[in-house]
């Protein structure tokens, strides 16, 4: 498996307080990995690090060998590292088709006056990234729910129109922000069937906050496990199960 | 609030309909006499006027108050370049729209220094008083407290002062630029102004870059409304720095709520019923303010979203989308 993002002794201190300190990973090709960690452990402030969203003390973040450290949120996106958001990323007011075609802005063609003209160019773009906003509505079984506005979906629908709309440019990497918090259980099992299918189908590599540890255990490939902003233990599910450190971590010293 | 979508044949019924508007509006100098025309063509302005100012504080809702600011120099650059230096009115259309996407820069620069929310609508009402107060310092340029005409002009043999000859070139200019707007609004550019409106974090995390589409935005209000304010320029033929104050921004901003915020048709209906509704309440000296007053409070209470809102029930194809499946 090729490796897909690189990060090297990543830190983010703000005055005084370290909040990430001296994280250092690799994500594989449709590796699906998993950071776990109590809160204030940093693994919302690893997210936005990675993702440009906090300017990182010292450290680097690589895609494919190519740097993103230096880069604004927008770009990084558009290198290929997407994300979603805890408390949910997707614009109520807009439909779901409309939320999806959000996530392919960057793939739509025709410069600002193309389209202020209507000039053909642009329209044809539009119209099939159109095309392929019902087509991945379609897999998820949520393509009669295109026209609806997104605010009125129940909180899973919101989550999985939220995960199509990230994943509709084929970004090699995806960061997940707690995809599962507040789902029903079998929203749950749709979502980890969800996962499954990005890494194992389409070689996604993903990087995943959790904090339902039977979603955590089933779906991730390896765990990262933080506490204090610094990795405290690394390694298969099996491996993070019987670590010292992640109980002292969870439950105290004893 | 469920809503079902215009099929193919509606929609295709509504790039119908939205032509034969204006083509019907055509007929209208038949049908009116001088003085409903003069009140006409004060509507189609009006109706670019609360286009710009929808699109900065409705869909991209960055609380901005600078139109005003930006139709007092479309207006004021129309009639100095008509006036001093003797360029063709018509000419000063696209260089008054130009003027006021200048403005429209000058306003974005605040929202995107994170200047938002309270701070940036007093920084923009600040900016429109800072602009009033040059229109009456600069004399030679302006006219001061005078204010400035602009000078005679025939166009086709037909003298400018004519109301029905304006009618015609106003209906050309806001038309297109209505258009314009609607293709702008359905597209990507439309649904990241939106985006940034709803969750702007989350929209640069889909590879849209928010300051430009912040920037973008400002300039083509500006623009609009720039071009709103040459034409008002001709057709009141005289501009003065009172018409360019907190009561037209008020008025402006009456018509935004009233038509539905967010909304290119509730512009429309917006600037129709408040420019028109003055002239029927004439009938009342002294109660007219009041009466003006009560009815738009009564709308808004009634109708939180606007004019625009009873349409969207009545049919899907008033329906707006960011988005354009026909090509």
């Amino acid at each position: 498996m090729s490796e897909l993002l690189q990060v090297n002794g990543l830190s983010v201190r703000f005055s005084g307080l370290t909040a990430l300190d001296d994280v250092t990973f690799t994500l594989e090709e449709g590796a699906v990995r998993a950071v776990i960690g109590p809160n204030g452990a940093g693994k919302s402030t690893l997210f936005n690090a990675i993702s440009g969203y906090v300017t990182p003390t010292s450290g680097t973040v690589h895609l494919k060998g190519q740097e993103l450290t230096k880069l604004t949120p927008h770009e990084i996106a558009e290198q290929g590292v997407r994300r979603t958001f805890q408390n949910g990323g997707l614009f109520p007011a807009l439909t779901v088709l409309e939320n999806v075609l959000t996530g392919l802005h960057a793939q739509i063609e025709g410069s600002f006056l193309d389209i202020l003209l209507g000039r053909s160019k642009a329209l044809k773009s539009e119209a099939e990234n159109i095309h392929r906003a019902r087509e991945l509505l379609k897999l998820m079984s949520m393509d009669h729910m295109a026209d609806t506005r997104a605010g009125d979906l129940s909180g899973g629908q919101q989550r999985i129109v939220e995960i199509v709309r990230t994943v509709a440019s084929d970004p090699p990497v995806l960061l997940l922000d707690e995809p599962a918090v507040g789902l029903s259980p079998v929203a749950r099992a749709q979502m980890m069937e969800i996962i499954h299918r990005l890494a194992g189908e389409k070689g996604v590599g993903i990087l995943l906050i959790e904090h339902a540890v039977e979603l955590v255990m089933a779906a991730a490939d390896r765990i990262l496990v933080m506490a204090a902003g610094a990795r405290i233990a690394e390694g298969t599910p099996d491996e993070i199960r019987e670590d010292r450190a992640v109980l002292e971590a969870y439950l105290g010293h004893s | 609030m469920s809503t079902t979508m215009p099929t193919s044949r509606q929609r295709s019924l509504r790039t119908w309909a939205f032509w034969a508007v204006p083509v019907l509006l055509l007929l209208t100098p038949l049908a009116t006499n001088a003085y409903t025309q003069f009140i006409v063509n004060g509507m189609l302005i009006s109706i670019l006027v609360t286009l710009g100012f929808t699109l900065v504080i409705g869909n991209l809702g960055q609380l901005a108050f600078a139109n005003t600011a930006f139709f007092g120099i479309g207006a004021y650059a129309s009639a100095i370049l008509s006036a001093k230096l003797g360029l063709p009115w018509i000419m000063t259309i696209p260089l008054a729209g130009a003027l006021g996407a200048l403005g429209g820069f000058l306003a974005s620069s605040a929202a995107l220094r994170g200047i938002r929310s309270y701070y940036l609508a007093i920084i923009t009402l600040a900016f429109g008083e800072l602009m009033r107060w040059a229109y009456l310092h600069t004399k030679p340029l302006t006219g001061g407290t005078d204010g400035l005409p602009l000078p005679r002009e025939t166009m086709f043999g037909i003298s400018l002062s004519d109301d029905t000859l304006k009618f015609y070139i106003f209906l050309a200019v806001t038309a297109v630029l209505v258009k314009a707007t609607l293709n702008l609004l359905r597209s990507r550019f439309g649904r990241a102004v939106m985006a940034v409106r709803e969750n702007e974090v989350a929209t640069a995390s889909l590879a849209i870059p928010t300051a430009r589409v912040i920037l973008t935005t400002f300039i083509w209000s500006g623009f609009l409304v720039g071009c709103a304010g040459a034409l008002f320029a001709r057709h009141v033929g005289h501009v003065f720095p009172e018409s360019f104050g907190m009561l037209h921004l008020i008025a402006s901003f009456a018509m935004v709520l009233v038509g539905g915020l967010g909304s290119v048709l509730g512009a429309v209906l917006g600037a129709v019923v408040l420019t028109a509704l003055p002239e029927y309440l004439r009938a009342f000296p002294g109660m007219e303010e009041l009466f003006f007053g009560l009815i738009v409070a009564a709308v808004l209470v009634a109708m939180p979203m606007g004019l625009a809102s009873l349409l969207r029930r009545l049919s899907p194809i008033f329906v707006e989308r960011y988005y354009r499946e026909e090509s």
